[in-house]
């Protein structure tokens, strides 16, 4: 596929109706943004500031309206296309697809979700932690519709989804190879990386880690985890009118640094020291998401280093487990 | 796609006082609602939001189940206005029980701290119902004053058929339907002979845990032995939302009761 056509691809997604989201350079940072004009979309290969997490776990979401106990279903989602997503990234997809596998608000999201992916991954270990190349056998890995995989100035195209193809048959190319999901875990096994982290955090607790030194630092912020592409935590909490006895029961991205996500009834704190909850919020990534599913928590695409106001490097805590 | 959020609308029943700040709430059970020991039912009361809350009656008991709710929070607060013949949302039963069944097989030993003897109730009441098919049971009850204590009324019932003992933290002197030990729940371990190899459920504060574990170990109570319920924040109920988690466990699905052999090299979980 040419350039042209990729661009004619997109436009003829959004005559279809469908809202499409792209990366783009902004002076400061690649954002995500609505493309308006799709003769502008392009590949880059510097990751969006923000991943696409807020497009499939929005920051808040309404799980329901009630009016007195009467409570309404699930919501039609719009149709939408995320463009763009490199193989880092969409290791974070196949992540949140498993960790909401039986959320009904979520499925109905990547029901009416295109995700485009593409093959451009940072080389710099700031962006790429551990490393990750775009290497044969890497799709059947990874959860698409369509993904891009660039060569010279054209692409290939690999589709993941039936609906992927659907739209690129409309869309009149037929030129594509279909790339059957063969789960998350590779033949060769588990991933060498995860379970060295895994046995090293679970094994050992290490003080001058997470007393002296992050305990120390880390201000709380959770930064780390509204950036984070995997951190999907979540309050629940209901937003009532003011008048005539109506509402919400909304879903809300949480923060296992904030002072009451472990607060009990009658204010007893569970996680009470920083160093317990940045902790926390490792042991979840490294241990905990590895034990539930058989893959890391984290993808190695360094925006917590990157946003973290007081310097704390992920590659570097890794590398003192 | 099935909503695991969708709650139940269910009639209150009868609404009682209980002990000095708590009350229980007789709720109307959904079809096929069972209660086990220890485990618990998301609240729901729309416009507050929803809170985990154990269950407490006899399981015996078909179309009906009780919730003993100290006011302590929002939903709990809300809870406490509501009047007979209103509806509250639920959703549940959650969580793992005690395996109450062990009884049959080992003598228990039941020890429980402030609320905690709600989540044991549904136990209690089984063994009590079903006395020869259990061995021996002992209850380790503490609580702060006389006025903490729950299920007062129920006391002449169980100990006619359970080894009852209570011992309050600081007594004030008032009149109780059984004669009470003074001291924290562990001085019970110096005056009260155990029945031979016993099988313990605990549920109570943190602090208790810390303590009544150490005793057991020094009795040589297997870490398997030991079965305890934890108490945490809860959201979704389900093992996603993460406010629960302990280790690589969800207190919500994989508890709330674990046997210390599960959770002994955690560090936090008590």
């Amino acid at each position: 596929m040419t350039h042209g056509e990729l661009q004619k691809f997109i436009g003829f997604l959004m005559k279809q109706g469908w809202k499409v989201f792209a990366p783009e350079k902004q002076p400061d940072e690649v954002r995500y943004v609505e493309v308006e004009d799709a003769a502008k979309v392009k590949l880059i290969t510097e990751p969006p500031l923000h991943s696409f997490k807020r497009f499939l776990v929005p920051p808040e979401e309404t799980l329901f309206e009630y009016k007195k106990d009467k409570m309404a279903e699930v919501k039609e989602a719009e149709r939408q296309v995320i463009f763009g997503i490199n193989p880092v990234d969409l290791k974070a997809v196949v992540m949140l697809n498993q960790i909401f596998e039986r959320d009904p608000w979520y499925q109905e999201k990547m029901r009416r979700t295109l995700i485009i992916g593409q093959s451009l991954i940072p080389e710099n270990v700031e962006q790429n932690i551990f490393q990750t190349e775009y290497e044969e056998n890497i799709l059947e890995h990874l959860q698409f519709d369509i993904f891009l995989e660039v060569q010279g100035k054209n692409y290939f195209v690999y589709t993941g989804s039936e609906e992927g193809q659907k739209v690129l048959e409309d869309f009149g190319y037929k030129n594509y190879e279909h790339i059957a999901y063969a789960g998350p875990i590779k033949e060769e096994g588990l991933d060498p990386i995860m379970v060295k982290y895994r046995d090293a955090l679970r094994k050992n607790y290490k003080k001058e880690i997470w007393e002296k030194d992050l305990g120390t630092r880390c201000i709380e912020c959770g930064k780390c985890t509204l950036i984070c592409p995997t951190c999907f935590c979540f309050d629940i909490k209901d937003q009532p009118d003011l008048v005539g006895g109506g509402g919400v029961r909304k879903r809300t991205w949480g923060a296992c640094f904030y002072n009451d996500f472990s607060e009990v009834a009658g204010g007893h704190k569970f996680l009470r020291t920083t160093a317990e909850r940045i902790h926390f919020w490792y042991y979840h990534k490294f241990v905990r998401i590895p034990d539930q599913i058989q893959i890391m928590g984290c993808v190695g695409c360094g925006r917590c280093a990157k946003v973290c106001p007081v310097g704390i490097n992920i590659f570097k805590v890794l590398a003192k487990l | 796609m099935k909503n695991p959020y969708q709650t139940e609308s269910v009639k209150i029943l009868k609404i009682e006082d209980e002990g000095s700040r708590s009350r229980i709430f007789t709720l109307a059970a959904p079809r096929g609602f069972k209660v086990k020991s220890g485990q618990f039912v998301e609240i729901s009361l729309p416009g507050f939001g929803e809170a985990p809350i154990s269950l407490c009656s006899d399981p015996s008991i078909k179309n009906k189940f009780e919730i003993c709710v100290r006011k302590a929070g929002m939903v709990t607060g809300a809870l406490h206005e509501m009047k007979k013949g209103e509806k509250v949302g639920i959703r549940g039963p959650y969580g793992r029980p005690f395996p109450v069944e062990i009884g049959k097989k080992r003598n228990l030993l039941l020890i429980a701290g402030g609320l905690g003897l709600e989540p044991l109730r549904p136990a209690i009441w089984e063994i009590v119902k079903n006395r020869s098919q259990y061995k021996k049971v002992q209850i380790f009850y503490g609580a702060c004053d006389e006025n903490d204590l729950l299920f007062m009324k129920n006391y002449d019932e169980w100990k006619k058929k359970i080894d009852f003992h209570i011992t309050l933290d600081k007594p004030k002197g008032i009149k109780t339907p059984m004669a009470c030990n003074t001291g924290v729940v562990t001085k019970l371990f110096d005056s009260v002979k155990l029945y031979d190899n016993p099988v313990a459920f605990l549920c109570g504060p943190p602090v208790m845990y810390k303590f009544v574990i150490k005793k057991l170990k020094e009795l040589a109570f297997l870490d398997s032995d030991i079965f305890l319920s934890l108490e945490r924040r809860m959201h979704c109920g389900l093992g996603v939302c993460n406010h629960c988690a302990v280790g690589s466990f969800f207190v919500c699905e994989d508890g709330p009761v674990f046997s210390w052999a599960e959770l002994k090299d955690i560090k936090g979980a008590i």
